[in-house]
């Protein structure tokens, strides 16, 4: 008997029990978009994060404080406060590094923003001249603050586009208006275009101050500490150089002859990528294996239901070789029953996790999902071969069986 | 054609042992109409499953067309059920859910035979009157009509046997007359043809009637001609 006269003869056995068969579909259905779906939300969330990662800048290297650690990016940032201005400033010197355009300081801290009846509450950023350009934004009315500005202390902010929305809701004119940054007022000297949002995180909603001045008025006058310098590469080619060339300044800055004993970390924007999409990595992993169980579920249904088929067509079996039909034929017969089962659900199922995927996202805001081939042909070839495992032990049943030991079955 | 030598079947229930066959002798010939009678749990059915390759003999010979069955393997029987012999059973035997014509077609299927299947099971079922029935499944026909299907199954790879366990066995005496007739038909086209019967006037069809008792046979009678000719068709 041919593959296709199989399938034919597969066909009327599936066609004959309609609801049996469209039940344990479902069950394949079920899994397979489970896996789909879920592995959509985790590849999507590893892309938010790697976005907003990328979204940082470009050529970039950030100088944590800190000492390594073969963990790495975990120890908590900014605990220690080891990087300093002066820190900036020797990586500013081209004799220092020659591979580096331009390096700021960084340092966060929350803002209280008002502006007459408009309160807003975001994230603070000191700085300095430099920002727009290593942080790609562009200034879209007025101007960043400039370097004298930073040496005075000047009480200027440069708002986020979304900042300057949400104070000036009328559309006024925000340049020149004073604005209140907890209790603290400053004058409002540039608006940044939008640069939209990120994963989670909406890139345009803080302000930016001189850094010398978030110092000052700001965070308490306590600290003067630098949480991150960020530095820009002069190009691609040249990232690995600036790297070499920021630690080596910075252990000079900070009298260290062993490279081992830095109390920094220099890190490029391909390793907080790995640390990141490891830990996003594992969310798949787990949200994956959640999915895999349903679908092994899915697979002993098709079990379940073979072996009951089995049984019950076991007169039918019975009929078959008595008219002619080898062990092979039936064997054939009920593995294509049982694989097809599980391939149309898994292809049914592909459909419903990607129809899934293309929804959930506009069901739940700020997440994304990303269907990724090798997860479909996973899942497409895993149904297959449930079909097939599972298969096989009843199909195997029903080939063994003695003609007429199968025909006096009741 | 047919030639059993000392076959013995023995039952096995778990400790006890069921001896339905025990020594069986028979030699049949091509074109002969043998009928198999006797009373119930004589073995007759048991005899007929060993004929029909359905089952194994424990002890002793068969011998079918000069080939001894114990050496044929699992696929090589498959193909004597399939080419060799025709089996009718009482219970009709059909699939459930499937059509008739595809019923009739589906020896041919595992024959390996796809230039014109439909046309030749379309035909078969015309030949046992039943042409206007073809898409009807089982659950639709009566039981004469389900077993002139069955009977259309077991002669469409041709065989040169057809083996019948009590095939009226469930039937009114009309649609016993017709399948009889039926059988009459098919012998006089040359084919062999043995089957199993409780009712005298069914066994007064064949030309031979061998009487099972114990699982012994009794008595092997010829009658010199069929006593009842069918007269015209069957329908
Ligand atoms: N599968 C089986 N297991 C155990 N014993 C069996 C089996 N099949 C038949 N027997 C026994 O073998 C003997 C012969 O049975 P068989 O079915 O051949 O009788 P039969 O002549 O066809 O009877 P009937 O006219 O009632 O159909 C009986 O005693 C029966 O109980
Ligand atoms: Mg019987």
């Amino acid at each position: 008997m041919s593959v296709l006269e199989a399938l034919r003869v597969a066909w009327s056995g599936l066609a004959a029990n309609r609801l049996r068969s469209g039940l344990t579909m479902l069950g394949i259905l079920i899994g397979v978009g489970a896996v789909i779906l879920l592995v959509a939300v985790g590849n999507g969330a590893s892309a938010a994060v790697q976005q907003q990662i990328q979204a940082l800048g470009s050529n970039l290297i950030v100088v944590f404080p800190g000492s390594a650690t073969s963990g790495g990016v975990q120890q908590g940032f900014g605990s220690a406060s080891t990087l300093t201005m002066a820190d900036v400033q020797a990586l500013q010197n081209r004799q220092n590094a020659p591979d580096v355009a331009a390096a700021i300081p960084n340092t966060q801290g929350r803002a209280q923003v008002t502006y007459a009846s408009q309160n807003w509450a975001t994230s603070l950023t000191g700085t300095t001249q430099d920002f727009p350009s290593v942080r790609n934004y562009q200034v879209a009315e007025g101007q960043f603050f400039s370097a004298n500005q930073v040496a005075a202390d000047a009480k200027v902010v440069v708002l986020g586009a979304t900042v300057a929305q949400n104070l000036f809701p009328g559309g006024q004119d925000p340049i020149g208006q004073s604005v209140f940054i907890n209790r603290q007022a400053f004058q409002v000297i540039g608006v940044l275009a939008p640069k939209g949002t990120s994963g989670f995180t909406n890139q345009d909603d803080f302000v930016a101050v001189p850094i010398t001045s978030a110092w000052a008025y700001l965070l308490g006058g306590r600290n003067t500490n630098v949480q991150q310098i960020y530095v820009e590469a002069r190009s691609q080619q040249a990232m690995q150089a600036a790297q070499s060339e920021v630690t080596d300044t910075l252990l000079q800055t900070h009298h260290i002859s062993d490279p081992s004993q830095a109390d920094f970390q220099v890190l490029n924007q391909a390793d907080i990528l790995n640390t990141a999409s490891q830990a996003t990595q594992i969310l798949t992993i787990l949200l994956g294996a959640i999915a895999a169980i349903s679908l092994v579920v899915g697979g002993i249904g098709i079990m379940n239901i073979m072996l009951v088929t089995v049984t019950e067509r076991t007169r039918e079996i019975g009929i078959r070789k008595a008219i002619g039909a080898r062990r092979s034929d039936v064997l054939l017969q009920f593995l294509i029953e049982s694989m097809f089962l599980s391939a149309v659900g898994g292809v049914l199922g592909i459909v419903v996790g990607a129809l899934g995927a293309a929804i959930l996202p506009h069901l739940i805001t700020g997440l994304t999902t990303v269907v990724s081939l090798p997860s479909v042909l996973l899942a497409f070839g895993v149904s297959v071969g449930i079909g097939l495992f599972f298969g096989i032990y009843p199909a195997n049943r029903a080939a063994r069986l003695n003609p007429i030991e199968a025909l006096r079955y009741e | 054609m047919i030639t059993l030598e000392g076959v013995t079947k023995v039952y096995r229930m778990g400790k006890v042992e069921v001896p339905a066959l025990r020594g069986v002798d028979l030699h049949v010939d091509e074109g002969e109409f043998v009928a198999i009678i006797g009373a119930s749990g004589s073995g007759k059915s048991t005899l007929m499953n060993i004929l029909g390759c359905l089952d194994v003999p424990t002890g002793g010979r068969y011998v079918l067309q000069g080939i001894d069955v114990a050496e044929l393997d699992d696929n090589q029987l498959a193909l004597v059920r399939n080419r060799l012999v025709g089996f009718v059973f009482q219970s009709f035997n059909l699939i459930p859910r499937v059509s008739a014509v595809h019923n009739v077609e589906m020896p041919l299927i595992y024959s390996g035979i796809r230039r014109d299947r439909r046309a030749r099971a379309l035909a078969a079922l015309e030949a046992v009157g039943l042409g206007d029935r073809a898409e009807h499944q089982p659950s639709e026909l009566s039981g004469g009509q389900q077993q002139r299907v069955a009977i259309a199954r077991a002669l469409i790879t041709d065989p040169a046997i057809l083996l019948a366990d009590e095939p009226t066995g469930n039937l009114d005496t009309e649609s016993s007359r017709d399948i009889m007739r039926l059988f009459v038909e098919l012998n006089r086209e040359g084919r062999t043809v043995i089957l199993i019967t409780h009712e005298p006037d069914i066994a007064a069809y064949a030309q031979r009637v061998v009487r099972l008792r114990d699982g012994l046979i009794v008595a092997d009678e010829r009658s010199p001609a069929a006593a009842h000719v069918p007269e015209g068709g069957w329908r």
